[in-house]
């Protein structure tokens, strides 16, 4: 699994490719400080072939700290296999979920 | 059903996504055995996903990680319907823990959940000391 960051309307998006799965997530959690920190990001799971429970699970964390901070994290780019992973386990009412990255990015920035 | 294949994976973490690949390559063969169309990809990804969960939470629920040994995946199979079993060493577990409060911002607890909710049966049994989880999807 690869992480890539870019600015977009000053906030951070957050590329992955891979899978976001049991034996990436730790890697995954490390791999940038704007996972843990206060500010709002996008998650651009474009990349992303294969999402399991520890890879939800991973992402409902970065959502509930950055909620208890003041900032937010939305997600972009699900393919098919992922919104099913969101739909079985509800975890679609915990995020704002967009079609691209820079429309989250620009959405995010006008709020 | 007749069993056909049988794998045997190291109760480590870094093999769940072999035995996940494995399981939807599986159930891709078996899908185009019998005629599974417009449905493959989401049935495939359901053997691929419930392998993976089973996968992790019999290598998290190893009483002793360092030196509990192989996790066994057989697929067995008939016209109607792919079967795979996932059998382990580890203790016994509840497998009917109800579904996390998602609104709680649960960070586990889904895998079951995902499992139960992919597959059109799921049975949990102990067998001579050993975690017997079989996963049942119907081809139509």
């Amino acid at each position: 699994m690869t992480v890539e960051e870019k600015k977009c309307h000053d906030l951070t998006i957050v590329s992955i490719n891979g899978s976001l799965e049991a034996s990436s997530v730790p890697g995954f959690m490390k791999s940038s400080p704007a996972l843990t920190d206060s500010q709002s990001i996008v998650i651009d799971l474009a990349g992303v072939d294969f999402l399991d429970s520890s890879g939800l699970g991973c992402l409902v964390t970065i959502a509930r700290k950055k909620r208890e901070q003041g900032g937010d994290v939305r997600l972009a780019c699900l393919n098919e296999k992922l919104r099913r992973v969101f739909e079985v386990t509800q975890a679609f009412r915990l995020f704002d979920i967009y079609d691209d990255a820079e429309s989250a990015a620009t959405t995010a920035a006008n709020k | 059903m007749d069993t056909f294949i049988t794998m045997s994976f190291p109760s480590e973490i870094s093999y769940a996504r072999l035995a996940s690949n494995a399981a939807s390559m599986v159930a891709e063969i078996f899908s185009r055995q019998v005629g599974i169309w417009e449905k493959r990809q989401e049935f495939c990804h359901a053997f691929e996903l419930s392998v993976a969960e089973a996968f992790s939470n019999s290598v998290r629920n190893a009483a002793n990680p360092e030196t509990d040994g192989q996790i066994i995946i057989c697929f067995s199979s008939d016209q109607n319907e792919l079967m795979v079993s996932v059998r382990d060493t580890n203790p016994a577990f509840d497998p009917d823990i109800p579904a996390p409060d998602i609104l709680s911002y649960p960070d586990r607890g889904y895998g079951l959940l995902l499992i139960r909710q992919l597959m059109d049966q799921v049975l949990y049994s102990r067998e001579n000391d050993m975690n017997l989880l079989s996963m049942i999807k119907k081809a139509g």
